[in-house]
């Protein structure tokens, strides 16, 4: 007692903190209680001074705040809320005091009876104009505190209470206030009688609207301008009696808002029309629209006339969305939906004007409003479209009429297809009264080529539509698509929607796609090549090509492709029997391209269906891939004989790469079987479990690809050895004795046996991929042999350049299958790269190779199973860069420092940007440099890079500024006729130019801006086309 | 500029797609073209030139933005077309630029022209010269229309006039090409 006394009296001299928490710690304890701080404080609670007595209040109510609830009784908060609410008449006191009541308000020995206390007293001696806003924001806090406990009570104060609360919320600014009174007027609204002073609600509410506060810079309280409307929202749509007065408030600031202003009232009129009810939006039903259409018709930007659209909705929504009982019944639309139908029927029947597209907007809307009034707007609006169109007056508007049309059927199309699991009813789709006359329109429009985009635009949302159009109506569809695709001689955009189109009939109804569209395609493919100068016929199989790659993912479909296709390659490679070989020798070309063209369809549809993540791809394994080997096996021998369609190295990429594609697809366990088989014919030339196909290969030759003396023909198979073997899962082991003897076996196989790049790139694919694989346990092969193989091949001065270069890609693919799976010796190779830059032959090509290294590639890809570790690109570029840099620098102006800018050149071609751009500031000065070299590739590869790092770098670029004079000028170099002819690097650095003023500052490119625009007109004069298009947008750059 | 509006509803046309060369194959090609190539193919290589025709100079106008509907294009509103732009058989750097006014009353037409020229002069060789005029028929005040933008005193009068400029500055803005061309 003693203590709090000395506590308390030390407290009204020096104001610390500590006196606060001892005095709690004793309460605590128990030491003491309340009653104890109070009789303490005595003197000076009813102390004659003024400062004493906040003094004493504010103790109080600072020991309160800290106070454990538990030692608090009822007893004593009862006592104290009496003792509190008597302080706020005190003048003097009120502030401590509504410290206190903050408190206690959140006790949950605050009763009732407190509650209504409390209230009473605050509305009767707190003047809000004098208190400051944290002052305010007590009062706040405490009518929210008894608002959140003890709403009953208040609720039975009755109108005291609403208009107590009216009075303290009245004129309020802080936004902090201003977030809790929106929460407690929300609530007021909702739960509480306010009949009577709902004028007085839309006084403290709609004031504020729309909210413009925006946060000063560093708002310690971080309340945005979203929190504030959020909650101002929640107020204006918590009743349906702010309906009247509300709306012509909103109407207001629509017509004169900013457009900002715009936008938050169309969002709020969104929410809060619903709430309002039918009964007030019908009333102001045709002034909303009168406002809205403006926004619509006249809109201020794609936003706001979007957002007026969906208010519309919303306005259509409110006043149609009546009692199902009403619904049943077809009664006729009256009131706003019908007039304004009408108004917009009447403006499309101009379809080709600018007003017509909004018009279409609106009923496009009014589509995913209710369905009485979806049905009134097709009712009128299709029969509209269909008159239009039969009109011989408006035969020069029937493309417009047919866009409009489809708008409007995709509209009703998505209005539908909410949920695809449930079908709607037969008849039930809101178009289907109507589809027999639309179709009748759309089969007319395909007939010319204008009409036909609308129309089969049109169609395409007509199939989409779940439970629209019958099987038979689909098949009807389909053929009336086919004679446009047959139509379509010259090549336009039409066969492509057409096209698209079919795919979307055969998602739902293949048969009719395989049954009319596919047999047309098929026999518009010539069973013969055409002669070499049938350009015409060729550009056709090639559509028809093109046509069946875009229509046949769907696996049924695939199926019959892949069946007539690899019989016409049969047709076309194998010369029938009956024919006499000695007949004069053919031109063989002609049929290689085509051969190649069906092989290459067939390879982008396996793509794009793995890409759709098909599961039939698998199937092929055995369907054609057996086949395709079959074909070049047979025709590699028989080439050493007479000359062979398939053995053109064109062909056998193409088969490479569905090789490839079919295998990727496959289990571990199924590549297993499959290499099995590959093995034996190359390594043991056993070639029945590989091959299939109605030719057989014949018994008598053999097939031995890797033994000496090997004919070019059968070496160029190899081609599809590696394609089997590079998307093979780790886990599978290839059916060798010794993968390092097989291994190095390849590898010097390269050197001595390789005749020309095919070759070799097959097999250092490859062994790169079992390198990649297996590299645990090919220590011995990477270690000795390629120790060997770098002695003897690379590092061997004596050796032939030519030689050396080739051994160098060799091992520039083992170190890439090293690095992309993070092993350690790409390190130690790529150090002996960097040995070679001294070299007087081949240092440009090892510089190349250290770049190139982490570049992608198409062999070691995920899709291909390759072992890789993540960011292995970044953390070459981390290693190698800077040793690039440094190397660059400490050998200028030698022949080395050419190796360097070189690797650099192509390192930063091979990598992401992020993994570099950190060190641009030091890469600048050498990519300038860069430019300089007597290489058109490089130097056009070091001006992309340069634009693409403008490009991604943010506005005012420091690094580009400083040396714009620099870049200007080189750029303007490279760019003219005159002293660069490669049309690649004056493309480069003409986008270069284009691209600089949106990121360099203009008062750093002033100075040299007459002189860019002098010398692009010369430019402009550019024997070249795609040269003189960039150099207008590079001059149209500067000039603005 | 007035505010007058001279045509509030004009009618709309479908834009006439860029001319593209085939796309499956190099022309006279026996082979289809199988995406492998390394991306310097891209270019022609020949050091054949190409002359500048009809269409390369209407990609030059077709999208300049018409003065009275911002968001729509010359093109769109059918103001010029690729088949209005004549060479001289004779000397070939003469080229003719005409183009139609929406409605023969239309206040802009002057605008309209002069933001051709200026466009054209920026984007086509010095050793062209270019006449801009109206369509036959389809104004008004056709021939004062024809004289007044074909006078170099008159054009370098109207761009030394800063209100002018900045309107024809906006409407040459959307004249370059737009992102998803390239």
């Amino acid at each position: 007692m003693e203590r709090i006394d000395r506590l308390v009296r030390t407290w009204i001299a020096s104001e610390q903190e500590q006196e606060i928490e001892d005095t709690v710690k004793e309460i605590e304890q128990g030491n003491a209680n309340l009653l104890h701080v109070v009789k303490s404080l005595g003197e000076y609670l009813t102390s004659e001074e003024d400062d004493l007595r906040t003094k004493g209040v504010e103790f109080l109510s600072l020991v309160i705040a800290r106070c454990p609830p538990e030692k608090l009784n009822r007893q004593s908060v009862r006592t104290l809320v009496a003792f509190y609410c008597g302080k706020l008449e005190d003048t003097e006191t009120i502030i401590p005091a509504l410290k206190g009541l903050v408190t206690l308000t959140k006790l949950p020995l605050f009763t009732s009876i407190d509650a209504v206390e409390v209230a009473k007293a605050l509305f009767a001696h707190v003047k809000m104009n004098v208190l400051v806003q944290s002052q305010r924001f007590m009062v706040f806090t405490i009518i929210d505190n008894l608002v959140a406990n003890q709403r009953e009570a208040l609720k039975n104060m009755g109108d005291e209470f609403i208009r107590g609360y009216v009075g303290l919320a009245e004129g309020e600014k802080d936004p902090r206030n201003l977030l809790l009174a929106f929460a407690i007027d929300r609530v007021l609204l909702i739960e509480f009688e306010t009949t009577k002073f709902i004028e007085d609600f839309f006084n403290i509410t709609f004031c504020y609207f729309p909210i413009t506060f925006r946060p000063p810079p560093n708002d310690p309280y971080g309340i945005t301008t979203e929190d504030l409307k959020a909650a101002l929202r929640s107020c204006l749509h918590a009743t349906p009696a702010f309906g009247k007065l509300a709306v012509p408030v909103f109407l207001e600031k629509l017509t004169a808002g900013s457009p900002v202003t715009k936008k938050d009232t169309l969002d709020t009129l969104n929410v809060c029309l619903p709430v309002y009810g039918r009964a007030v939006v019908r009333e102001f039903a045709r002034k909303m629209w009168n406002t809205l259409k403006l926004e619509i018709f006249q809109p201020t930007d794609n936003v706001t006339e979007e957002k007026a659209l969906k208010t519309t909705q919303v306005l259509i929504q409110t006043i149609y969305s009546a009692a199902p009982a009403e619904q049943a019944d077809d009664a006729e639309i009256e009131g706003l939906a019908k007039e304004a139908c009408e108004e917009c029927i009447q403006i499309l029947r101009e379809p080709e004007k600018s007003q017509a597209k909004h018009a279409i907007k609106v009923l496009c809307a009014f589509m995913s409003t209710t369905p009485s009034v979806a049905r009134f707007t097709l009712a009128r609006a299709v029969p509209h479209f269909v008159k239009l169109f039969y009109d011989p007056d408006e035969l020069p508007n029937r493309t417009p009429t047919l866009r409009l049309l489809a708008d409007l059927i995709e509209a009703a199309r998505e209005s539908t297809s909410h949920d695809p699991e449930v079908l709607p009813e037969e008849g039930n789709v809101p178009l289907s009264p109507y589809k027999d006359e639309v179709i009748g329109v759309l089969t007319v429009g395909l007939k010319t080529p204008a009409t036909a985009y609308p129309a089969i635009d049109a169609l395409k949302s007509m199939v989409r539509t779940p439970g629209l159009l019958t099987d038979e109506e689909l098949g009807f569809v389909v053929h009336n698509v086919n004679e446009v695709l047959q139509q379509d001689e010259d090549e336009t955009d039409l066969s492509e929607v057409s096209l698209d189109l079919l795919c979307t009939v055969s998602a739902v109804a293949p048969s009719h796609v395989s049954g009319n569209t596919l047999p047309l395609l098929f026999s518009a493919l010539p069973d013969r090549a055409p002669p070499r100068d049938a350009d015409a016929e060729r550009i056709k199989y090639w559509r028809t090509l093109a046509s069946l790659k875009k229509l046949c993912t769907q696996p049924d479909l695939f199926e019959t492709l892949v069946i007539r296709l690899s019989t016409k390659l049969d047709l076309l490679c194998v010369p029938s029997p009956s024919s006499t070989p000695a007949s004069a020798p053919e031109d063989l070309e002609p049929a290689a391209a085509y051969a190649h063209s069906i092989l290459k369809t067939l390879a982008d549809v396996l793509s794009a269906k793995i890409e759709l993540g098909h599961t039939d791809v698998v199937k092929y394994i055995d369907r054609l891939v057996p086949r395709l080997y079959n074909l070049f096996i047979l025709s590699a021998l028989g080439a050493e004989e007479r000359p062979m369609v398939a053995t053109d190295p064109r062909l056998l990429a193409v088969a490479a790469q569905i090789v490839t594609l079919v295998t990727q697809t496959l289990t571990a366990a199924r590549q297993e079987t499959f290499v099995k088989s590959v093995f034996a014919a190359y390594v043991d030339g056993d070639v029945s479990q590989l091959t299939q196909g109605i030719q057989k290969v014949p018994a008598g030759r053999r097939f031995s690809p890797l033994q000496l003396g090997a004919s070019t023909y059968q070496k160029n198979l190899l081609v599809l050895f590696s394609a089997a073997v590079i998307a093979l899962h780790k886990e599978v082991t290839l059916p060798v004795p010794d993968e390092v003897a097989f291994l190095d076996g390849l590898l010097q196989w390269i050197v001595t046996h390789a005749e020309n790049a095919l070759q070799r790139e097959a097999l250092m694919h490859l062994i790169a991929a079992v390198v990649n694989r297996h590299a645990e346990k090919l220590e011995a092969f990477l270690s000795s042999n390629i120790d060997g193989f770098w002695t003897s091949q690379i590092a061997n001065t004596s050796a032939p350049p030519e030689a050396r270069r080739n051994a160098i890609s060799t091992f520039t693919w083992l170190t890439k299958a090293l690095l992309v799976r993070g092993h350690a010796r790409a390190t130690q190779n790529v150090d002996r790269l960097f040995e070679l830059f001294v070299d007087e032959h081949v240092s440009w090509d090892a510089a190349r190779a250290v770049g190139r290294i982490p570049g992608t590639d198409k062999v070691l890809t995920k899709k291909n199973h390759a072992v890789l570790r993540i960011l292995y690109a970044q953390k070459y570029c981390n290693s190698v860069l800077p040793r690039i840099i440094e190397g660059a620098k400490v050998s200028a102006n030698s022949p080395r420092q050419n190796a360097y800018l070189v690797a650099l050149a192509a390192l930063i071609k091979s990598v992401p940007k992020s993994t570099y751009v950190h060190e641009m500031p030091s890469l600048m000065p050498l990519l300038l440099r860069g430019i300089d070299l007597p290489d058109n590739e490089i130097r056009a590869g070091v001006i992309d890079t340069l634009h693409a790092a403008a490009v991604s770098s943010e506005k005012d670029n420091a690094i580009i500024a400083e040396h714009a004079s620099s870049l200007v000028s080189t750029m303007l170099k490279n760019s003219l006729v005159s002293q660069m002819p490669s049309v690649r690097v004056r493309v480069a650095a003409l986008r270069y130019l284009a691209i600089l003023p949106s990121v360099v500052r203009y008062d750093v490119l002033h100075p040299q801006k007459a002189t860019v625009i002098r010398e692009l007109a010369k430019a402009l004069d550019d024997p070249k086309r795609v040269v003189r298009s960039e150099a207008v947008e590079a001059r149209f750059k500067f000039t603005g | 500029m007035s505010s007058e509006v001279f045509n509030p509803n004009p009618t709309i046309f479908a834009p006439t797609k860029s001319k593209k060369s085939s796309t499956y194959a190099r022309l006279h090609s026996l082979w289809l073209d199988d995406g492998e190539h390394e991306e310097n193919d891209e270019y022609d290589q020949s050091d054949e030139p190409e002359t500048i025709d009809q269409d390369e100079i209407f990609e030059l106008i077709r999208s300049i933005s018409d003065p009275e509907h911002r968001s729509m294009s010359l093109e769109q509103l059918a103001v010029v077309s690729a088949p209005q732009i004549t060479f001289d058989p004779k000397y070939p750097d003469r080229i003719t630029v005409e183009f139609t006014p929406t409605v023969p009353h239309c206040g802009m037409s002057t605008f309209i022209g002069l933001s051709i020229r200026v466009r054209l002069l920026r984007s086509l060789p010095q050793r062209f010269k270019i006449d801009v005029r109206v369509k036959p028929g389809s104004h008004q005040s056709e021939q004062a229309l024809n004289k007044q933008l074909n006078d170099k005193e008159r054009v370098a009068a109207a761009l030394e006039n800063p209100a002018l400029l900045e309107v024809l500055e906006q409407c040459l803005s959307t004249a370059g090409r737009t992102p998803h061309e390239d």
